[in-house]
């Protein structure tokens, strides 16, 4: 039973991994075929693992509804905000239009999933001007070089902010553009392939623990 | 209903969804959550049909229906994950879990070494081998950026202690990397605004007349339903105190 | 004086909301009109493409973006439609992200009637594909073995505005205005593989990236966000959303650093009282 419990996923790891690996080097035709077939399946069983999450929802909230927990209504519209969605879909086939007239879930996109999630993320820009405000202390030298780094981005990214450091700094002889641009290719791009080279590393070291089954913690409690 | 009504109807719902949440900010209430737990439901219903017409429908009911029974494979490795509920069954979701981490783990390796090892080391180390036909102020430029990218390793070397010389490298890796966040601060700020415009934009257009004036009258029904709230409020806490 | 500097400092935060509030609705309702003076040189050359392309030639534009990105991109593809019809151009329109389909629709309700141009006539929608690649790699050798039908079901090579269209060579120019990656495939399948003129269009967070493209010429021009599409809108000489856009930012981003200066100036002046 052990076998087919812990031994048998372990080996799939370590199959999938190292088939995974090779074949995205090896040219033969079987290779290009089987990394097709396989990024395939993923996306099969991928879609099955959004189910998870969505019956792990349902479930959730169903129970909260069935035993009158607090708030208990609000529960309601989730469901009510999935039918939303789900019901136009079904009668249009999961199209948004049809011979140019906009469908049931065309409107729904549109009117109800978008003014939802692009409002959701708009609200985040309240957030980050209050927290600027009272949050944002230079207190160091690094937190100072920050700082100088995002204003002449946030300044010189809208014409008021253009005139602005013409009218203090046009001795210079460089607009805040060309400032802009040197920062962005330059000490910008040092900072970000050095955390890029830093996450890759990791990742890979991560990725040669899953493969070799070292890294277990997904497979849940034994 | 003819199609203006639909639009008319549709002005109102987003006008008074995106009002709604904005209404967060001043205070929590009711309106907030009821729309917070519709985006829950609306963006699962999305996604839910988008995976059924571009992935179960296409790719595993169509095969199946014709007797391409290779797909069975696949589709069984996804059901196995929903055994994750039952417990006494919950072990046969590991196959499913294993198939994908061994899939991921595998594309990994190969994507992370190519695109953001590999590249950027290449792409740092490029600009010398074309010295001769760049500007002294290039020159300097690929200098600062290689000398900086080699700082910022330094800082994150954890395993050697930050001490002497080391230290001094690393300190000069975190002005780099402070200069990035900077710029990634001010990237995010401009991206986050025009998000705010554009639904600012949006509730301009629902409050036109054509639209029955649909933000004005939301706002004005929840600014008096905050004013009812507290009203009610006070009261209670009044009737409370005697 | 101390005690008033720090109850400043921790201000109830709806304050700050409401400020912000106003100050990015009210130009909404009564267009500043701050001047924009700088045009930067990659939407100088996008412009120059469009501006270049024989009147009467067929255009490809690739609109790909869902409402998350559209206050950036929205304007950029309205400003170049604008203009690609006041120089009596064809244009055909294909899209490769679900989410667009709506976008399009609205595009095409509005400005086509601006100018008095018609569908089949003068420009063409193509139905949403999946597939971008297998779409690019087959526009090369046959338009039609992709995109037979146009959205309304017409049969695309009956079409007026398709006259003399085959596959890439018949194309000068490819507008890509997109929120995803797939300007990157445009570049590489398109313009790299084909030789055929690539413009873009991008949202501010992913200009930085298209960096390289530009230095090496395979792509021809970029119009990166709202500043992007506010400075195409005043080459094209057709002020949108992206303008007014633009102003309720200037004010906004004045606003976040003055924020930031004076909290930390109000410190200083406590610490040294």
């Amino acid at each position: 039973m052990k076998i087919i419990k812990n031994y048998l996923p372990l080996a799939m790891v370590m199959v999938m991994g190292v088939l995974m690996l090779a074949s995205y080097y090896v040219p033969h035709k079987y290779s290009v075929d089987y990394v097709e077939q396989m990024n395939k399946w993923e996306n099969i069983v991928f879609a099955f693992a959004f189910l998870l999450g969505l019956l792990s929802l349902f479930v959730s909230h169903y129970g909260k509804i069935r035993r009158r927990h607090d708030g208990w209504g609000y529960s309601i519209f989730v469901f009510v905000g999935f039918f939303i969605m789900v019901i136009p879909a079904l009668m249009s086939g999961g199209k948004q239009m049809i011979d140019g007239q906009v469908t049931g879930l065309g409107w729904s996109f549109r009117y109800v999933y978008n003014a939802l999630s692009a409002t959701m993320f708009a609200v985040l820009a309240f957030y980050i001007v209050s927290t600027a405000y009272r949050s944002f202390r230079i207190k160091s030298a690094q937190a100072f070089v920050l700082f100088l780094a995002a204003f002449i981005l946030i300044l010189g990214k809208v014409p008021l902010g253009q005139m602005a450091w013409d009218s203090v700094m046009h001795w210079t002889g460089y607009g805040i553009d060309s400032v802009i641009e040197w920062i962005m290719s330059v000490p910008a791009v040092a900072g970000k392939r050095g955390i890029m080279i830093g996450i890759a590393i990791g990742a890979i070291v991560t990725s040669l623990k899953i493969i070799f089954g070292i890294e277990r913690q997904y497979m849940g409690k034994d | 209903m003819t199609e203006t009504t639909w639009l008319i109807a549709g002005a109102w719902i987003s006008a008074g969804l995106t009002i709604f949440l904005f209404s967060f900010l001043y205070k929590d209430n009711p309106f907030f959550k009821i729309a917070e737990h519709l985006y829950l439901g609306a963006g699962m219903g999305w996604w839910f049909q988008v995976y059924l017409y571009n992935i179960w429908k296409p790719k595993v009911f169509e095969p199946l229906a014709g007797g391409d029974y290779f797909v069975l494979i696949p589709a069984l490795l996804g059901l196995s994950l929903v055994t994750q509920f039952i417990p006494k069954i919950s072990w046969i979701s590991r196959y499913g879990f294993t198939f994908m981490m061994g899939y991921g783990a595998g594309l990994e390796i190969p994507a992370r070494l190519s695109t953001d090892f590999m590249s950027q080391i290449a792409g740092t180390i490029k600009p010398f081998s074309l010295m001769a036909s760049m500007s002294g102020f290039d020159i300097l430029n690929a200098l600062i950026v290689a000398a900086g990218t080699i700082c910022v390793l330094f800082y994150f070397f954890f395993s050697v202690e930050h001490k002497g010389s080391v230290k001094k490298i690393s300190n000069i890796g975190i002005y780099f990397l402070m200069i990035y966040f900077g710029a990634a601060f001010g990237n995010t700020v401009m991206a986050r605004f025009s998000l705010l415009y554009g639904r600012f934009d949006d509730l301009y257009t629902s409050s036109a007349a054509s639209n029955f004036y649909a933000t004005q009258l939301i706002l004005v029904a929840m600014a008096a339903y905050f004013l009812i709230h507290s009203f009610l409020g006070k009261k209670d806490q009044v009737e409370e105190a005697h | 004086m101390k005690e008033t500097l720090l109850k400043f400092l921790k201000i109830d935060r709806r304050w700050i909301f409401l400020a912000l509030a106003l100050i990015l609705f009210t130009p909404i309702i009564k267009p500043i009109g701050l001047p924009n003076k700088t045009i930067s040189k990659d939407v100088q050359n996008a412009f120059n493409y469009l501006d270049k392309v024989p009147a009467g030639s067929f255009v490809l534009f690739s609109l790909d973006y869902d409402p998350s990105t559209r206050p950036e991109l929205h304007p950029q593809a309205e400003a170049a439609l604008r203009y690609a019809f006041k120089k009596n151009l064809r244009v055909g329109i294909v899209t490769y992200i679900a989410g667009s389909t709506g976008l399009i629709q609205q595009i095409i309700e509005k400005v086509p009637a601006e100018t008095g141009k018609i569908n089949g006539t003068d420009y063409v929608v193509y139905p949403y594909m999946a597939n971008a690649l297998a779409a690019m790699t087959q526009m090369a050798s046959d338009f039609y073995g992709i995109y037979d039908k146009d959205i309304d079901g017409r049969d695309a090579r009956s079409l007026p505005v398709m006259k003399g269209v085959r596959n890439y060579k018949d194309i000068p120019l490819i507008l890509s205005i997109t929120g995803t990656s797939i300007l990157d495939y445009w570049v590489a399948y398109a313009g790299d593989k084909f030789n055929v003129p690539v413009v873009g269009g991008v949202t501010a967070i992913s200009q930085p990236g298209y960096g390289p493209y530009l230095q090496t010429g395979q792509l021809k021009g970029l119009i990166g966000g709202m500043k992007g599409a506010a400075e195409f809108e005043s080459l094209v000489k057709e002020p949108g959303k992206g303008t007014s856009g633009i102003d309720a930012l200037n004010l906004a981003h004045i606003m976040v650093l003055l924020l930031i200066l004076t909290s930390n100036i109000i410190l200083l002046v406590v610490r040294y009282l």
